[in-house]
C-alpha cells in the first residue's frame, strides 16, 4: 500500500504542476487587472489546438509557438475587449468574458469540427521511467520541468526587472502608476498576454495527454477557478501551492475513495474557506475591498 | 439623493449598455448559427416540423454531431418533404437533463413539433422520455443504452434504437471471458456506466469470474492516470470499460501513455468510430461492441447509399452515429408516411410496425417495449492502421438470425416494461 501511495502523490505532483501552469494565468490576470477571466480556459484550448496544426504541419518543434501566438491573441483581446472592463461593475467582466469563452467554443467547433484530434507527444519522449514504486511516463517528467522553469521564470520576472516592479505597483494602484508616466495600458496589455500564454503553454502541454476537443475549455476551467480560491486571489505563491494539493488530494481520493475523486477539490476548497476565507496566501487588497 | 444601486447603474451608459447587448446578441447569434446548421425558421407555421435534441457541446458533442448529420440527411433524402409537404427540422441542446426536458417542452409547445429524434446521453433521453409521455408525442432515441428507458421506464410514445446495456454485455462479455477471468470495471458516475458496471458484474458471477477493482469516474475526466496506476496495481486479465465519448479518447491515450497498450486487453461496449479516430492510430486498443460500420460489406444498399451520400457531402466517412442518427429519423420519417397523418398515436402505431431487412434479420421496434433489435458488430482494432478512418477488424456480427435475437434481447417475459396504452 506505502508503493501506491508513493506512486499516487507523484502522480499527483505532476497532475498538479499542470494545474498550477493553467492556473497561474487566471491569478495573475485577476490580481493584476482586476478581471475575472471565464475565457481562460478558451486560450487553454486555442493553445493546445494551435500546437496541433503546427506539430502536424512543421514538426514539433513548430509547436513551441503556440503559447507565443495564444499571448498574441490574448493581447488582441485585451485591447479590443478587455480594456474597456477596466474600472467598471465586475459583473459587466464576467458576462463579457463568458461571452467570450461561448464565442471561442463555437469558432473551434466550426474550424476544426467537434470530434476529438490525435495528437500524441512526440516519439523520443515516448516511454516511461519506473523507479521503485513510482511510475512515470518521460513526456510528464519534461511536462513538469517545463512547468517549473515557466514558473521560475515568470516569478524572476516579476520580482527582478522594472517591468515586473510596474506590474506589481499597477496592481495596488493603477492611478499612480499612471501619474509617475508609465504607460499603463501598455503594461496591462502585456500582463494579459502573459497570462494568456501560460494558458497556451498548459494547452500545448496538456494536448497530447488528454483529448483535443472545443469542449477541453471546461475539463480546465473548473480546477484553474478551484485553485485560484484556495491559493488566495490573486496570489502567485498560492496559486502553486493549491495546485499541487489539488493534483495530490485528487490522485489519493482516486485511490481511496474513487467516487469522491471529482468532489475533492471542491471539498477541499470549502474546507479551507471555512478556516482561512481569503485562500491560504489571499491578502486584504485595498482596491478590491 | 440617488441610492447606491442607482448610483452604480448610472456608471453603465446608454451607448455601454447598447454596446454590450449588442455584442451579446451577435455572440449568441453567430454561436447559434455555428451550432445549429441547417435550422429552419421556427415562425414558419406551413412546413412540418420535426425537433432534435443533440449535444452541441460536453463530453458527446462530436458524437452528436454526426448523429444530428445523419438525422438531417433523413430528411434532406427525401427532398425535406413529408406528406406533399415541406418538412424541417429544429435543433435544440441538451447540455443537461434539465436543459433536455426544457428543450423538448420548447419543441412541443413552441415549435410545435410532431415528433423527437434525439438524446445522445441515457440521462437526456430519459428526462425527454418524461417530458413526450406527458405531451403524448412520438420519441425516438437513437443513443442512450441505459436499460430503463425501455425497461422500467418505458412508455408508449418512446422508441429506442441502440441496445441497451445488457444486451450489448451478453455479445461483449464471453469474448471477455475468453481473454481471462479477472475483471477491472472502470465506469462513469451515471446513468449507463451503472448499468455497464451491474451486468458486467453479474455476467462475471454467474461465469465464475472474478472482479478485481471498479471505479467509478466522473463524466469529463481528463486525467485517468491514477485510475491507471491502480489498474496496474490490481493486474486484472481484462480491463472493461465504461465511459462516455471523447472521456475513452482521454483514457486510452494516457492508457498508451502509461505503458498499458497491449498488456492488459481493454474491451468496452457501444463505443462510437469517432470515440477511436480521436485517439490516434499509435494509442488506439480494445475490443468493442459497435452498432455499424461503413466498411462492413453486409451494410444493405439503402444503408451503402446513405454512407456515399454522408461522405459526398460533409467529406468525411460515416461513422456509426450518423447511421443511427439516420436510422432513428428514418423510422419516424417512414412512420409518418406510413400513418399518412401526423396525429401521434397514427404515428407510434405505424412506428410499432416499421422494420427494414438487414442481412437475416428484420431490424425493428417490438411492441411489448419500443426496442429495437438489430444486429450488433464486435470490432477489434487493426494491428496495423494505415487509413486515417479505418481503425476496426469485424470479428462478429450478432445476432444474425431471429432465433438469436430473443436470446440476446431477451424475451417478453424476461423484459420489466410495462406498456402503457396511447
Amino acid at each position: 500500500m506505502f508503493d501506491m501511495i508513493v506512486s499516487q502523490a507523484m502522480n499527483g505532483l505532476v497532475l498538479g504542476f499542470l494545474y498550477v501552469l493553467i492556473a497561474v494565468g487566471l491569478s495573475i490576470i485577476f490580481g493584476m487587472l482586476g478581471v475575472v477571466n471565464f475565457a481562460h480556459g478558451a486560450f487553454f484550448a486555442t493553445g493546445a489546438y494551435l500546437a496541433l496544426m503546427l506539430s502536424r504541419e512543421f514538426g514539433w518543434a513548430a509547436a513551441l509557438l503556440a503559447p507565443i501566438i495564444t499571448g498574441l491573441i490574448g493581447i488582441l483581446v485585451e485591447v479590443v475587449l478587455i480594456r474597456r472592463l477596466y474600472g467598471k461593475e465586475p459583473l459587466l467582466g464576467l458576462v463579457l468574458t463568458f461571452a467570450l469563452a461561448l464565442f471561442a467554443e463555437a469558432i473551434l467547433r466550426l474550424i476544426f469540427g467537434a470530434a476529438p484530434l490525435p495528437f500524441s507527444p512526440p516519439k523520443f519522449l515516448s516511454g516511461f521511467v519506473e523507479y521503485g514504486p513510482i511510475l512515470i511516463t518521460k513526456y510528464r517528467i519534461v511536462v513538469l520541468a517545463v512547468t517549473v522553469f515557466a514558473l521560475i521564470a515568470f516569478w524572476a520576472l516579476l520580482e527582478y526587472t522594472p517591468f515586473g516592479r510596474i506590474i506589481r505597483a499597477g496592481s495596488r494602484d493603477a492611478e499612480m502608476v499612471g501619474l509617475l508616466g508609465i504607460n499603463l495600458p501598455v503594461v496591462l496589455s502585456s500582463v494579459f498576454g502573459v497570462g494568456c500564454l501560460l494558458a497556451g503553454l498548459a494547452g500545448m502541454l496538456a494536448g497530447p495527454l488528454w483529448t483535443v476537443n472545443p469542449s477541453m475549455a471546461a475539463a480546465a476551467i473548473m480546477p484553474a477557478f478551484v485553485i485560484v480560491t484556495i491559493g488566495g486571489i490573486g496570489s502567485y505563491a498560492g496559486a502553486i501551492i493549491a495546485g499541487i494539493l489539488v493534483g495530490i488530494v485528487t490522485a489519493m481520493t482516486v485511490q481511496f475513495y474513487p467516487d469522491w475523486s471529482s468532489a475533492a477539490m471542491y471539498i477541499l476548497m470549502a474546507i479551507i474557506l471555512l478556516v482561512r476565507p481569503r485562500g491560504l496566501f489571499g491578502e486584504r487588497w485595498e482596491r478590491f475591498e | 439623493m440617488p441610492s447606491n444601486s442607482s448610483r452604480r447603474v448610472s456608471k453603465i451608459n446608454r451607448r455601454t449598455l447598447i454596446s454590450g447587448v449588442g455584442g451579446l446578441a451577435l455572440v449568441h447569434a453567430t454561436g447559434s448559427k455555428f451550432g445549429m446548421p441547417h435550422i429552419g425558421s421556427a415562425a414558419a407555421s406551413d412546413p412540418i416540423k420535426i425537433g432534435m435534441i443533440y449535444a452541441k457541446t460536453g463530453a458527446v458533442a462530436d458524437q452528436a454531431e454526426y448523429m444530428a448529420q445523419g438525422s438531417m440527411l433523413a430528411l434532406e433524402l427525401r427532398n425535406n418533404s413529408l406528406l406533399g409537404r415541406q418538412a424541417e427540422v429544429i435543433w435544440l441542446d441538451e447540455s443537461t437533463p434539465q436543459t433536455a426536458q426544457q428543450n423538448a417542452e420548447r419543441l412541443i409547445g413552441e415549435h410545435k413539433v410532431v415528433g423527437i429524434v434525439g438524446g445522445s446521453l441515457s440521462s437526456s433521453a430519459l428526462a425527454v422520455s418524461a417530458v413526450v409521455k406527458k405531451a403524448k408525442l412520438p420519441f425516438v432515441a437513437p443513443n442512450a443504452a441505459a436499460i430503463d428507458l425501455t425497461g422500467r421506464l418505458c412508455n408508449k410514445y418512446t422508441f429506442r434504437l441502440q441496445p441497451p446495456v445488457d444486451v450489448h454485455t451478453r455479445v461483449l462479455a464471453p469474448y471477455c471471458a475468453g481473454l481471462g477471468k479477472k475483471w477491472y470495471l472502470i465506469t462513469a458516475a451515471y446513468a449507463v456506466g451503472q448499468d455497464i458496471k451491474r451486468s458486467f458484474t453479474e455476467f462475471s458471477a454467474a461465469n465464475g469470474g472474478t472482479i478485481v477493482g471498479s471505479d467509478e469516474v466522473p463524466i469529463n475526466t481528463a486525467d485517468f492516470s491514477s485510475f491507471i496506476l491502480k489498474i496496474r496495481a490490481a493486474k486484472p486479465d481484462v480491463v472493461v470499460g465504461g465511459v462516455p465519448g471523447s472521456d475513452i479518447s482521454t483514457f486510452l491515450k494516457q492508457w498508451n501513455e502509461l505503458g498499458m497498450k497491449g498488456k492488459i486487453p481493454f474491451a468496452e461496449i457501444a463505443v462510437g468510430a469517432t470515440d477511436l479516430w480521436g485517439v490516434g492510430p499509435e494509442a488506439a486498443d480494445g475490443l468493442f461492441t459497435l452498432n455499424w460500420y461503413y466498411k462492413n460489406p453486409n451494410n444493405p444498399p439503402a444503408e451503402q447509399a446513405m454512407a456515399a451520400s454522408y461522405e459526398q457531402k460533409y467529406k468525411r466517412p460515416a461513422a456509426d452515429k450518423a447511421w443511427m442518427g439516420w436510422m432513428a429519423m428514418n423510422a419516424l420519417l417512414d412512420s409518418i408516411e406510413v400513418a399518412k397523418t401526423t396525429e401521434p398515436g397514427a404515428i407510434v402505431n405505424a412506428l410499432e410496425n416499421w422494420g427494414v431487412q438487414r442481412g437475416n434479420i428484420k431490424a425493428g421496434y417490438r411492441g411489448f417495449d419500443h426496442q429495437m433489435v438489430n444486429s450488433l458488430l464486435v470490432v477489434g482494432i487493426k494491428p496495423k492502421i494505415s487509413d486515417k478512418w479505418d481503425y476496426f477488424d469485424i470479428l462478429a456480427e450478432t445476432p444474425s438470425t431471429h432465433a438469436e435475437i430473443e436470446t440476446v434481447f431477451g424475451t417478453e417475459a424476461q423484459s420489466v416494461c410495462k406498456m402503457d396504452t396511447l
